[in-house]
């Protein structure tokens, strides 16, 4: 940092996934020290993966990165932070059960392996007051909020002094006041000379904040917007080109429900992952034929309600009943056997097996009673679902593992959908899919609720989503529920602020 | 034989048996809180004394024997370590084929020397030596905790055994971590295993591979939570439980099998107990103990 | 600069497995043959012990218990549950045999066929049932505590020899053993080897064959045996929900509970039936070639619950590769048998101060295979790119 003007060149970048994906094709973007760069594209189009490179997470097939004209060969991120380019993700990559003081000192070069905690400790105590945040070394990582964890992140690229800070996503999901503090704050690394990538797919804010605008499409760079040219409608050109008209928050049309509950919970208590209760008192009625959207920002007991209600989790006070059959505690198996689908948070992780095909993981969720499977039932299922979601793929019988990412949740969406017969439960339903399937998805729930008459319950981190979707609209907010709303006349604003009070 | 000497005799006993058990369990958890699975545990103690017995009969000293023990234990921990971090592959597979290799080699290390010689007791520690080496055993597992809770190589044991991709994003040389957290671990192994031999049996056979004694102290550092401290008394209470067993048997004429099982039972015991209790939680296992580190390059 | 990079596979290497399990076998004689030539036994001599162990009469007893050991294995294995117990579940299967056949039942003279029928269908149920069980105590332990499956099935496996070791010297001591700590002969009425007797031709090729062919039949119920579990193992991984449950549960048991199923019963069941099936072979065993049990129990059965880890590992899993993977190891124990048997080789042992410890080597064979193995194992899902800067 300083007065010397930093130039980052990445040049020609190119990358190929296993499986074929073509992640980058000969991207070439440049950042300049004291700018705000905002890159932009929809999911698959490769930001992410063009800073993972840049952060040596990944190598790139072909193409260089260039520091003021020198080449920089980076093979892992330490080779990065070296140069002083770091990321920051939107899940923290901290160690739980290690102190603050010492996840931080594992980055420090100059303490000696057998070096003590202290320097950390104090250039904690230093930092935490500038950004504005109170953190104590000695805490134990596991026991930090979120937001609280983002923060060390931040602070530990600014200890081992960051030129570059690149956010993936990193900020997308904090309340909003904490996130104005970080703008604040990223002004003034700016000012100070040095260069921030953000990776956001909040375009508005981004807009609001950036200098330049970097937009990728299916691998390639798509175009480049400075903050004087940039708007939304020449933002969305870029990324969805034709297909953009095809994106739209609209509300689908509503659907008539019926009066009978499905889903019923009357004061839910639930515990958190760390000892304190994530979910006080909540009680909430999802009819049959109903939408109910909850709407939150992360962390505020939305994924351990879901869980609790399809029977993952302990629920220490409080009923729930489902099509009026009280299942408080009585597993998830007994829940799963009236028909109700659920899409879990990290679907990927939690609900698909990897070594297994497509037909055996849907195989797995469907059949049921019997000892002996009907695999020409599941087969002509199987076909049906990869079908309807265009999932790409040789045959019904490949590996799930050689699918990317974003059909493999198309598998997991498509399978849960089908297999909902009286409700579903769905914790960030089109998270990874990419906004037209998104779109698509979003069409068959509320399809399968005016149709079917199915009932569904789903949390999303994304507000739209939330207004597109939902019949009824709820807020849920440091465990406890507000609602319901009726999407059409409530407005915006107001829900907005009962997320983040 | 009078009262006093037999008492004396159980410590000494009792006294071996914990140093021996100790070190192996100090070393062995060392190396899994890196995060490596160590199943390699039993086929390494014996190994190690076998080279014991080697090194003590070819210098004349049991103190070689327990050094090129530690070698030849540091050696094979260097290599799975290796092995298991820069390859993807089962943890699981490779300890059990070191084990069985362990096993091989021990044999091959000891049973010509042990032909040759015949007696072992000219080769090993003497009574003394005893009261000495408790303390070097204590010493060394106040300096292992020591470096393990307070210093930055000891946070990135803990980190690598956590979470290595977190650890490796946190900075972290996962390699080089994994590397001296089983040099230093496996040589304590190989340390304690040589008391095996030289202190307490002073004796040595090809059947000492049968005896699971490397299970043991797996067992112990897993109900002790692998924590340099709480393994003082477990390995006391485990060391006591061998020993004491043979004389239970010959005082109530038990078979020989019976006080066999007794530590076994045990073992299976504290295990359960472990996992009930809330000291389960608290000593857990390292979070990757065992996973496989691979760097997924997968989009999304 | 050129840099190794290790890579996911987007499709499994072609001739992958077979050039894994060559690869790994190589390894392991390799090894083997440098050692016993570093004492000084002619690699020549060694090798050729090992090709015509191939074809020997020795191996079809040790290949089919392996194969049937290997399927109870792999059944566990596929689960991603290491069960190394099968030494304990076999002695415990052999447990009920031996009660029945030479305390209850016990005869000196002739049982009417209905008899001889029923007691040996009961032991081979009850064996099943008692390896089933104690494969079951370290399901339920892992299900229940959670405690790693290797050092509880280790650790039972201990238990179980104590345990049969105390019952050999108590309540099953035979009585007419003239003070042998054994247990008394299976009655003939009882024995499941089929009896019969090839002439000597003086051709040895031909007596090798006739040898071979009579090992064949004399172990007759066997193979039978053999078939059936081949055909339940398939019909359980391909056709029931609980056999794919299994495979899930290997691959990611999270998904198992987020379907909705209780991930405890499908771990303590996955065990019980790979107890099961060990406990089947063990009554098979004593019935119908090791007829008693002697103290101590620990040698008594060349370790084939070890060796069968070995042969479900090396078959990767595939139903069809586990007759093939148990035929080399059967081949390679027997080599080693052979081996330490021939003159030329006990003399080399000898004056390198060996002598009595010839089985030794056989670990550091085994060892080296699984371990060449499991190193090899990575390269049918991954590869290695070399990449130039």
């Amino acid at each position: 940092m300083g007065s010397q003007q930093l130039e980052l060149l990445l040049k020609d970048i190119t990358k190929t996934f296993p499986g074929g994906v073509i992640a980058l094709q000969d991207v070439s973007m440049k950042l300049r020290g004291g700018e705000f760069v905002a890159l932009l594209g929809e999911n698959g189009a490769g930001k992410s993966t063009l800073m993972k490179i840049l952060y040596g997470i990944y190598t790139p097939d072909k193409g260089s990165i260039l520091l003021n004209n020198e080449e920089l060969i980076i093979r892992k991120p330490s080779d990065a932070i070296r140069k002083g380019i770091i990321m920051v993700s939107q899940s923290p990559q901290l160690i739980d059960r290690l102190t603050v003081a010492e996840n931080l000192t594992l980055g420090l070069e100059n303490v000696k392996p057998l070096g003590g905690f202290s320097t950390a400790s104090i250039m904690l105590k230093e930092y935490s007051v500038k950004v504005g945040v109170k953190i104590k070394p000695e805490d134990k990582v596991w026991s930090l909020t979120y937001t609280q964890k983002q923060l060390v992140e931040i602070v530990r690229a600014l200890i081992l002094g960051a030129k570059v800070l690149i956010l993936d996503e990193a900020l997308t999901y904090l309340p909003i006041e904490e996130r104005k503090k970080f703008y604040v704050f990223l002004q003034e690394f700016k000012r100070k000379g040095g260069a921030v990538v953000v990776i956001t797919h909040k375009i508005p804010e981004a807009l609001e904040v950036a200098d330049r605008i970097v937009v990728l499409r299916k691998g390639r760079l798509s175009g480049e917007l400075t903050r004087e040219e940039a708007t939304l409608e020449r933002v969305r050109e870029l990324m969805f080109a034709e297909a953009a008209k095809e994106i739209t928050y609209e509300r689908l049309p509503g659907s008539v429900k019926s009066e009978k509950p499905v889903i019923k919970a009357e004061d839910v208590w639930v515990q958190g992952d760390f000892g304190v209760p994530a979910v006080k008192g909540v009680s909430i009625e999802v009819k049959e034929g109903e939408v109910a959207g909850i709407a939150g920002v992360v962390g505020n007991g939305q994924r351990e309600l879901l869980e609790a209600l399809i029977g993952l989790r302990r629920i220490d006070k409080g009923r729930v009943s489902i099509d009026g059959v009280d299942v408080t505690n009585k597993g998830i198996g007994k829940i799963r056997n009236m028909g109700i689908g659920f899409i879990p948070d990290l679907p990927l992780r939690y609900g698909v097996s990897q070594d297994n095909n497509i037909i055996e993981n849907i195989a797995v969720l469907f059949h049921r009673e019997k000892l002996v499977i009907d695999w020409d039932r599941i087969q002509g299922l199987t076909r049906d679902i990869i079908k309807t979601f265009k999932i790409l793929t040789p045959s019904e019988f490949y590996p799930v593992k050689i699918l990317s990412g974003g059909n493999l949740m198309k598998v997991v969406v498509g399978r849960e959908l089908n297999y909902s017969r009286k409700a579903l439960i769905a914790y960030n339903p089109t998270r990874a899919l990419d906004e037209i399937t998104a779109v698509q998805v979003r069409r068959i729930i509320k399809d399968k609720a005016m149709n079917e008459r199915v009932a569904v319950l789903f949390a999303s981190e994304d507000l739209d989503e939330v207004y597109q979707l939902s019949d009824t609209i709820y807020v849920m907010n440091s465990g406890k529920i507000h609602g319901p709303f009726d999407p059409e006349t409530t407005p915006r604003e107001e829900i907005e602020r009962l997320m983040v009070m | 034989m009078n009262g006093l000497e037999s008492i004396l005799g159980v410590i000494e006993g009792v006294g071996a048996a914990f140093i021996t058990f100790y070190l192996v369990a100090l070393g062995h958890s060392i190396f899994e809180k890196a995060g490596l699975l160590d199943l390699a545990i039993d086929g390494i103690f014996f190994m190690s004394t076998g080279a014991a017995v080697l090194g003590a009969v070819m210098f004349g000293n049991p103190i070689a024997g327990s050094l090129i023990a530690a070698l030849v234990a540091s050696l094979f921990g260097l290599l799975m370590a290796y092995l298991l971090t820069t390859l993807p592959i089962s943890h699981g597979a490779v300890g059990l084929s070191l084990q069985f290799l362990g096993y091989g080699v021990g044999i091959v290390l000891g049973y010509p020397v042990r032909q040759q010689v015949g007696a072992l007791y000219a080769f090993c520690y003497s009574q003394e030596a005893l009261l000495e080496i408790s303390g070097v055993a204590l010493l060394l597992g106040l300096f292992i905790h020591y470096l393990i809770e307070k210093t930055k190589l000891g946070a990135a044991i803990r980190a690598s055994g956590e979470n290595p991709h977190a650890a490796s994003a946190l900075g972290v040389n996962v390699l080089v971590t994994r590397l001296i957290a089983a040099a230093i671990g496996f040589a304590i192994v190989g340390l304690g295993a040589s008391f095996f031999p030289l202190l307490w049996q002073r004796y040595w056979d090809i059947k000492v591979y049968t005896l699971g004694y490397g299970w043991l102290a797996f067992t112990i550092a897993l109900a002790a939570g692998r924590h340099p401290i709480f393994l003082l008394p477990m390995a006391l209470l485990f060391g006591g439980l061998v020993e004491y067993s043979v004389t239970i048997q010959s005082m109530l004429k038990l078979p020989a099998d019976v006080a066999k099982l007794i530590p076994f039972v045990g073992a299976l015991g504290a295990m359960l107990a472990y996992s009930f209790t809330k000291l389960g939680r608290i000593f857990a296992s390292p979070q990757s103990l065992g996973k496989v580190y691979y760097k997924e390059e997968k989009t999304v | 600069m050129i840099r190794l990079v290790v890579l996911r596979r987007t499709r499994p290497l072609k001739y992958g497995r077979f050039t894994t399990i060559a690869l790994s076998l190589i390894a392991g004689i390799v090894l083997y043959t440098l050692i016993l030539a570093a004492i000084g036994v002619s690699p020549v001599l060694t090798l050729s012990i090992i090709s015509t162990s191939f074809i020997s009469s020795g191996v079809v007893k040790d290949f089919i218990v392996l194969t049937v050991l290997g399927y109870a294995l792999l059944v566990a294995f596929k689960g991603s549950l290491w069960n190394i117990g099968a030494e304990g579940q076999f002695y415990m299967g052999a447990v009920p045999v031996i009660y029945l056949t030479t305390i209850a039942f016990f005869t000196m003279g002739n049982v009417s066929i209905v008899q001889s029928i029923l007691v040996i269908i009961g032991s081979i149920i009850l064996a099943i049932i008692f390896g089933g069980l104690w494969g079951a105590i370290a399901g339920a332990i892992k299900a229940y505590a959670g405690v790693d499956e290797v050092p509880v099935t280790l650790i039972l496996n201990y238990i179980a020899y104590y345990l049969v070791n105390i019952l050999i010297l108590g309540p099953f001591q035979g009585k007419y053993v003239y003070g042998y700590k054994r247990t008394d002969l299976i009655p003939e009425a009882y024995q499941l080897g089929i009896k019969i007797q090839f002439a000597s031709t003086g051709n040895p090729i031909i007596d090798g064959v006739l040898s071979y062919v009579r090992e064949l039949i004399i172990h007759g119920w066997w193979l039978v045996g053999l078939a059936l579990v081949v055909f339940l193992v398939w019909w359980f991984f391909n056709k029931t929900s609980l056999g794919l449950k299994v495979k899930v549960l290997g691959s990611n048991p999270d998904y198992l509970v987020t379907a909705g199923w209780d991930v405890k019963k499908v771990i303590i069941a996955t065990f019980a039936i790979s107890g099961a099936i060990v406990g089947f072979m063990s009554a098979l065993y004593l019935l119908g070639y090791l007829l008693r049990l002697e103290y101590p129990i620990e040698g008594q059965t060349a370790g084939y619950g070890y060796l069968a880890i070995l042969v479900a590992w090396l078959s990767l899993l595939d139903i069809a590769l586990v007759p093939v993977s148990a035929y080399i190891i059967s081949s390679l124990t027997n080599a080693g048998i052979a081996q330490s048997s021939a003159p030329e080789v006990k003399q080399a042992l000898t004056q390198a101060g060996f002598a009595g410890a010839e089985l030794s080597f056989r670990w550091v064979m085994i060892g080296s295979i699984l371990l060449t193995y499991s190193v090899l194992r990575f390269l049918s899902d991954y590869e290695v790119r070399v990449i130039r800067k």
